[in-house]
C-alpha cells in the first residue's frame, strides 16, 4: 500500500475550496456591509441634484461649555448623511468646527454614507468609532439603552421652542427615557404637473382619494399618467404607501405595539382602493426605486408622483441655463395628501440625533446637541433646507424658517400631518422588520399585480407582522 | 575537532552548527513536511480569518442575538422560524434559480469565448484584456450601468428594441417573471469572463504534441477537442466551476443595486434576505441563520467536485 502524498494540484484545489465555502457562508451576513449599499437612516431620504439654497451665515452655537473648560482635550466624533441641500451640509461643518474652537474640544464630522448602517452597528457592538449619529426612527428601539439617555436636553429643548410635536416623542422616548432628539422630518408632497392636469381637464389637485383616480383615470387618458412607487425603494417605497394604508383607517398594530392589526376591512378597502387605481398609473412605478420617480416626473413622462422638495429645488437651480427646467418649474407644484375616509396623513422620512451611550464624551455630545437646537443655528439651518427637513419642534412656526417661494408653502402643512410608523403601536424591531422587507409595500404590489386577491395580499402582509411580532 | 573510537581511531566529527542545519536540510528534504510549512502561513490564515467567522456566525445563528443585546442560546428555533417565512422560501427558490441559469450560462459562454481567444487571431492580446473588463470593473458600478439599460423609465435596450422595430420593448424589472432573468444577465456578463480566462489558462497549458499526434493519427478539430481539449481542461473547468458558484449563490451587490429584491421579492435572494434582517431589524441571530442556510448547499456541490477530482487523479 501507497502511502498517501500531497500533491500540489489536489493541495491547491483543496486549499481553493476550503478557503472559498466558509468565506462566502459566513460573510453573508457581514459581506454586504463593505458593498455599496444605500444607507437606511442616516442618508437623505431622497436622492435628486443639488439644489440652489439661500446662504444666511449660522452663528456659532451657544453650548454650556465654556472655552478651555472640561471639554478642553476631548474629542468628539459625529457620524451623519449627506443633505441633498450642500449648503445644509456646509452649515454643520461650520457648528462643529466652532463649537471645536469654543470649546477645544476636538470634534469632527464623519459621512460614511453607504456604510451608515454597518458602522452604527460597530459602534454599539465595539463601543469604538464614533460618539454621536443620525439615525433613523425605528433606531431608538432597535438600541434602546445602548444609546445615551437625553431626556435632560429633550426637556430644556421642549421648553425652549414650545414642545416637540407628538411624532417626535413617539420616536425618540423608549421605557419613560429620550433615547434620541428629533432632527426632523423631510415632508413628502405629491409633486404634480399643473400644464398637464389642466390638458386633462383637472384645475387643482385632487382633495380625496377618489378624486385622485378619477384624475389618473383622466390623466391615463391623455397619455400623461401619474406614478405611486410600489419597488423596494428604501425612502419613496414608505413615504408613498403608508399614507395609502392610514388614510383609509387601517393600522399596523394595536397601541401596544405588539398586536398585529393590519387585517381589517380598513386595510382591504385600502388594498381595493390602490387596485382600482393602478389601472391608470404608470406600470413601470412597479419597480421604481428612489431616483426613478425623480427622473420620471423630470422627463415628464409622469403627470405626478410623491416626493420630498428636491425635484423642485433641482429644477429651479437649473432653470437659469437649462429652458426645459425652466419651464418645467413654472408648471409644475406641490400638493397635500388626499384627505381618506380616515383623515389626511403623511408618511415622512424622520432622522434623530442620538448619542452612544458607551461613548466617553457625555459632555461633548450635550454640548453638541445644545448647539444643534440653539435657535441662532436651527433656524437658518431650516431656511436654507426651504423645507426639505423641518424639525417638529412648534415654535419653529414662528421663526424665520420657510421658504418665501410659493410653490414650497404646503410643505409647511405637510409638516404637521406626519405619522410614525408602526402605528398605533411604537416603531418596534417589528416594524423595522417589515420596512426593511418591504412587506406593506409588497401587500399593495401583489395584489394591482393580480398575483394576489386584495383579501389574499392582506393575509399574507399580516401573516409576514405576525411572525415579526412573535420575536417582540 | 575529533573523537577518539573505541577501536583507538580518530573521527573527524562535524561542527554541531552544521551537524543541526543537515538534519534540517535532509529533514526539509521530505515532500510531506515541507509541503506543511509551505502551506502553515496559509492555514494561519484561513483559521483566523475564515474559520474564526464562520465558527462565530454558526454560533451567532444559535442565539437570539440583536445588535447592542446579549447572545442568549435559543438553539435551532432561528432556522425554524426562517424556514416557516414565506419570504424565505422565496429567497431560496430565487437563489437556486439565480445560481443554476447564471452558472449554466456562464460556463459554455465562457468555455467558447477561451477556445476563441486561444487561436492564433489577429490582436488576441487585446481581446484577452478587453474580455476581462467586464470582471475586473467594481460589481456596483457595473450594476448601476445596467441599470440605465434596465431603467424602469428608460431603458436603453427598450429604445433600441423599439427602434430596430421589434416591439415596445421588455419590462426588465417591472415584471416580476422577467425580473429574475434580468438580474441573471447581468452576473452572466460580469463573471463569464472568470470562466474565460481561468479555461485559456488550462487550455494553454496542453502540450501542442498531443493535437500534432491526434492530427497525425487522422483527428478533426471536434475529435481532438472532444478527446484532447476538454478531458485535460477538465480539472480547472470542475474548479472554476466550483468558485463560482460558491461567488453566484453568495451575490449581494448585483441584486441590491438593482432591484432592492423587487418588484414583490422576485429577486429576493438568500443574501439580500439576510442584508435585511440582520441590518434593517438588527437581528444578527437570525441573519446569520438565514445566510447559514447556503452550506448544506454549497457544501454537497463541493464535496461532489472535490471527489470527483480526487477519483480522476488516483485514476
Amino acid at each position: 500500500m501507497q502511502p498517501a502524498s500531497v500533491s500540489r494540484r489536489r493541495l491547491i484545489g483543496l486549499i481553493a475550496a476550503a478557503s472559498a465555502l466558509p468565506l462566502a457562508v459566513a460573510c453573508g451576513a457581514t459581506a454586504p456591509a463593505a458593498t455599496s449599499v444605500p444607507a437606511k437612516a442616516a442618508e437623505a431620504p431622497k436622492p435628486a441634484e443639488a439644489a440652489k439654497p439661500a446662504q444666511p451665515a449660522a452663528a456659532p452655537p451657544a453650548t454650556s461649555a465654556k472655552p478651555g473648560g472640561s471639554l478642553a482635550g476631548t474629542k468628539l466624533t459625529i457620524l451623519t448623511g449627506n443633505s441633498f441641500v450642500p449648503a445644509q451640509d456646509k452649515l454643520v461643518d461650520n457648528m462643529v468646527a466652532d463649537l471645536g474652537q469654543q470649546t477645544g474640544m476636538d470634534a469632527k464630522v464623519e459621512r460614511p454614507g453607504a456604510q451608515m448602517a454597518a458602522k452604527i452597528a460597530t459602534i454599539i457592538e465595539s463601543g469604538a468609532g464614533g460618539d454621536i449619529a443620525i439615525m433613523a426612527d425605528t433606531d431608538p428601539f432597535l438600541y434602546g439603552d445602548k444609546l445615551a439617555d437625553v431626556s435632560e436636553i429633550a426637556s430644556e429643548i421642549d421648553k425652549a421652542w414650545g414642545g416637540w410635536y407628538d411624532v417626535a416623542k413617539q420616536s425618540c422616548i423608549v421605557d419613560g427615557k429620550w433615547r434620541a432628539l428629533s432632527v426632523g422630518h423631510a415632508p413628502c408632497a405629491w409633486n404634480y404637473r399643473t400644464d398637464m392636469f389642466k390638458a386633462a381637464g383637472i384645475d387643482k389637485f385632487p382633495d380625496t382619494f377618489d378624486e385622485l383616480t378619477e384624475a389618473a383615470a383622466k390623466l391615463h387618458a391623455k397619455g400623461t399618467p401619474m406614478g405611486m412607487t410600489l419597488g423596494h425603494a428604501g425612502g419613496d417605497g414608505r413615504s408613498t404607501n403608508y399614507p395609502v394604508l392610514w388614510a383609509h383607517g387601517g393600522k399596523e398594530f394595536q397601541k401596544d405595539g405588539r398586536t398585529v392589526a393590519l387585517e381589517s376591512p380598513e386595510t382591504l378597502k385600502s388594498i381595493e382602493w390602490y387596485v382600482k387605481i393602478f389601472k391608470y398609473l404608470d406600470p413601470a412605478s412597479l419597480a421604481w426605486l428612489d431616483p426613478d420617480n425623480n427622473q420620471a416626473f423630470l422627463a415628464g413622462k409622469v403627470s405626478a408622483m410623491t416626493n420630498v422638495n428636491t425635484v423642485y429645488l433641482a429644477a429651479r437651480d437649473a432653470a437659469a441655463t437649462d429652458p426645459e427646467k425652466k419651464k418645467l418649474i413654472e408648471n409644475m407644484d406641490h400638493a397635500n395628501w388626499p384627505s381618506g375616509p380616515a383623515g389626511r396623513v403623511a408618511s415622512h422620512n424622520i432622522n434623530l440625533w442620538a448619542g452612544f451611550g458607551n461613548s466617553k464624551n457625555r459632555d461633548g455630545q450635550f454640548a453638541f446637541f445644545r448647539g444643534w437646537f440653539d435657535k441662532k443655528f436651527l433656524v437658518p439651518y431650516t431656511k436654507v433646507g426651504q423645507s426639505y427637513f423641518i424639525p417638529p419642534l412648534a415654535d419653529i412656526e414662528k421663526e424665520d424658517a420657510w421658504p418665501d417661494d410659493p410653490k414650497l408653502k404646503i410643505f409647511r402643512e405637510l409638516n404637521k400631518i406626519n405619522r410614525v410608523i408602526g402605528w398605533e403601536g411604537p416603531p418596534t424591531r417589528a416594524v423595522a422588520e417589515m420596512v426593511s422587507k418591504f412587506v406593506l409595500v409588497d401587500m399593495y404590489a401583489q395584489a394591482v399585480t393580480g398575483k394576489m386577491t386584495p383579501t389574499e395580499a392582506m393575509k399574507w402582509a399580516a401573516n409576514e407582522y405576525k411572525q415579526a411580532a412573535a420575536k417582540l | 575537532m575529533s573523537t577518539e573510537t573505541a577501536s583507538g581511531h580518530h573521527l573527524s566529527t562535524p561542527h554541531p552548527a552544521l551537524s543541526t542545519r543537515n538534519r534540517l536540510s535532509s529533514w526539509l528534504d521530505r515532500e510531506d513536511v515541507l509541503g506543511y510549512i509551505l502551506v502553515a502561513p496559509v492555514a494561519l490564515v484561513v483559521l483566523g480569518f475564515l474559520a474564526y467567522p464562520f465558527g462565530l456566525a454558526l454560533w451567532l445563528s444559535l442565539t437570539d442575538k440583536v445588535i447592542g443585546g446579549d447572545a442568549h442560546y435559543v438553539g435551532l428555533q432561528n432556522y425554524e422560524r426562517i424556514w416557516q417565512n414565506g419570504i424565505f422560501q422565496g429567497a431560496v427558490r430565487n437563489t437556486l434559480i439565480f445560481t443554476a441559469s447564471s452558472i449554466a450560462a456562464k460556463l459554455p459562454i465562457g468555455f467558447a469565448l477561451a477556445l476563441l481567444l486561444n487561436e492564433k487571431i489577429r490582436f488576441r492580446k487585446a481581446f484577452r484584456s478587453a474580455v476581462l473588463l467586464p470582471w475586473i470593473i467594481p460589481t456596483v458600478l457595473s450594476a448601476m450601468a445596467w441599470l440605465w439599460l434596465y431603467n424602469p423609465n428608460f431603458s436603453i435596450l427598450n429604445y433600441v428594441i423599439a427602434n430596430l422595430g421589434l416591439g415596445r420593448g421588455i419590462r426588465w424589472l417591472t415584471d416580476p417573471n422577467i425580473a429574475l432573468f434580468s438580474v441573471v444577465l447581468v452576473n452572466v456578463w460580469r463573471g463569464t469572463p472568470f470562466y474565460a480566462i481561468t479555461l485559456l489558462a488550462g487550455m494553454q497549458a496542453i502540450p501542442n504534441e498531443l493535437y500534432e499526434a491526434t492530427s497525425i493519427d487522422g483527428a478533426n478539430r471536434w475529435q481532438r477537442f472532444r478527446h484532447v481539449t476538454l478531458p485535460l481542461v477538465m480539472p480547472i473547468m470542475l474548479i472554476t466551476l466550483l468558485l463560482s458558484t460558491i461567488g453566484t449563490f453568495s451575490d449581494f451587490a448585483t441584486i441590491y443595486s438593482i432591484t432592492g429584491g423587487g418588484p414583490m421579492n422576485a429577486t429576493q435572494v438568500i443574501s439580500t434576505y439576510s442584508y435585511g434582517t440582520a441590518l434593517g431589524a438588527g437581528r444578527m441571530g437570525e441573519g446569520a441563520a438565514i445566510s447559514l442556510t447556503m452550506f448544506p448547499f454549497l457544501m454537497v456541490m463541493m464535496i461532489w467536485e472535490i471527489r470527483w477530482l480526487m477519483k480522476r487523479q488516483s485514476a
